[in-house]
């Protein structure tokens, strides 16, 4: 990793997380809301694979578990991200992946971030996951950034390739 | 396979990172110092980028919400939609005046000291929470635990605080509970929680002797000194009494009056005189619009609804007496 392509991430990461908490939180969608970061990790992780997305996804989430308003502990979505992180980026496939995959790799990553972040609150007693909560979260986290994602990922791992010269990896 | 070996052996190492951290957190709260260190950094940089951000945002939000009137006139609607948007680009700072005037009356009859503050960020964590950052902390002498108020009532509780912004949790949290009294007369407490964002709250009355009644008022009860909540603050009304089924509590629905999604405007009580006249700060009507200006037409006694009171008037004496068992052959 040279300085500029973690510039780009690091820039990239915070951009979506305020953006997150500015904007699309405050719009108050119907059920839930998309969930910008998740796309975000995806696109890198598709362009870096499993080891990058992890450590990318770690340090994201980590970001968003104290960046305020965040009211939970630290670490729940570190965790959470870690994991989609590694995963989206098994998938890397060296080339630029089609629109079909990037929406079923986000469709994917969307539902399991929320049910990990879920399944970690509910293992150390967080009151405010409950089923009901949890499947509303899910459903409107995953048709959101499924709309978001052909936009987003193709432009995110554009930058992103920009900094990676081919065959370096 | 050296690398998959290698990223797995990372993602292990991270993901035991990430449950220490929370481990960490939940003990002992070791992180506050990273997470004050955060809202330094942040807060302020959300502060700007909302003051940019703002009039589309709500502008948006007006967007997302027209599909909740559509129940209503179709055409009268459309036309409503077109007006709305276009009004809401140039409203949005004659909106933010009406909420610090209502704010200003409430605070002043309450002889609160408020500091007044503006919404920066949403946090949502999926939607699991509802908390928000303001643009004020404790260079401003806001505290830990206080109060938030808006025009309309209780917003919320201060949960913490950094030297230029503050995370307020607020009260349709699901991890949100505040003693509350009903307004009509009696001294009945209960406690009320959040049900998550966009839910209406519940509550648990511990008195079994007071019945609740749809329409009822709730405000604040003082949760002791040094307690996170002030006295008196309008909290909501009830919609939906749960049939008492041999609980030892009763329980029902509550309506807030603050509407949590559009907060612009809200002030952190910093400061409270040292008793509050009851119900001074309900809104006047039995059924509050939340956009209250106070006409006062006397309407002095709340007129308790007809229920059971003539008991069983028209009684019908039934031809069989119900002591009739003995017939049988």
């Amino acid at each position: 990793m040279t300085a500029p392509r973690i510039a780009l991430r690091i820039v990239v990461v915070v951009a979506a997380l305020l953006l997150q908490v500015c904007v699309v939180n405050r719009m108050h969608l119907p059920l839930g809301t998309p969930d910008l970061l998740v796309i975000v990790v995806v696109a890198f992780a598709l362009v870096g694979g499993s080891q990058r997305g992890a450590v990318l996804g770690f340090f994201a989430g980590l970001l968003a578990d104290v960046v305020p308003p965040a009211d939970h502990y630290a670490g729940e979505l570190a965790f959470s991200y870690a994991v989609i992180g590694y995963v989206a980026g098994m998938l890397d496939a060296g080339e630029e992946s089609t629109v079909p995959t990037i929406i079923a790799v986000v469709a994917a990553a969307s539902f399991g971030v929320v049910l990990l972040y879920a399944g970690l609150g509910d293992l150390i007693g967080d009151a405010r996951i409950s089923a009901g909560v949890a499947g509303r979260a899910v459903a409107a986290t995953v048709v959101y950034d499924v709309v978001l994602a052909p936009f987003v990922v193709p432009l995110v791992s554009a930058a992103a390739r920009r900094f990676e010269p081919a065959g370096t990896r | 396979m050296r690398n998959a070996r290698r990223a797995r052996l990372v993602l292990t190492l991270l993901l035991l990172t990430a449950l220490t951290l929370v481990t960490l957190d939940y003990r002992s709260g070791a992180l506050s110092g990273i997470r004050k260190a955060a809202s330094t950094v942040f807060g302020p940089i959300e502060t700007v980028i909302s003051d940019v951000v703002h009039p589309i945002g709500s502008w948006f939000s007006g967007l997302a919400h027209l599909g909740s009137y559509k129940s209503e006139n179709e055409a009268l609607h459309k036309k409503l939609a077109e007006v709305e948007t276009q009004l809401r680009m140039t409203a949005t700072e004659r909106e933010e005046y009406a909420q610090e005037q209502q704010l200003l009356h409430l605070a002043g009859l309450a002889q609160f000291t408020t500091v007044a503050a503006r919404v920066t960020a949403y946090g949502a964590a999926f939607g699991f929470e509802s908390t928000v950052t303001i643009d004020r902390g404790t260079a401003n002498g806001i505290a830990k635990n206080e109060t938030v108020i808006s025009g309309a009532g209780l917003v919320g509780r201060v949960v913490d605080v950094s030297r230029n912004t503050a995370t307020v949790q607020l009260a349709d949290d699901s991890q949100f509970t505040v003693g509350a009294r009903l307004s009509t007369g009696t001294l009945a407490v209960g406690s009320l929680q959040g049900n998550g964002r966009g839910k209406d709250m519940s509550l648990q009355l511990l008195d079994n002797t007071v019945r609740l009644t749809k329409g009822q008022q709730l405000v604040s009860f003082a949760s002791g000194p040094g307690g996170p909540f002030v006295p008196e603050v309008p909290i909501g009304t009830i919609t939906a009494v749960a049939p008492a089924t041999g609980q030892l509590a009763q329980t029902a629905t509550v309506h807030p009056f603050v509407s949590f999604g559009s907060l612009d405007v809200v002030a952190v009580v910093v400061a409270s005189p040292k008793s509050i006249q009851h119900d001074l700060l309900l809104p006047k009507s039995p059924t509050p619009a939340p956009t209250v200006t106070v006409t006062v037409t006397a309407t002095p006694g709340v007129t308790p609804p007809p229920a059971t009171s003539g008991s069983t008037s028209g009684v019908t004496p039934s031809t069989t007496p119900s002591s009739s068992a003995s017939t049988t052959p």
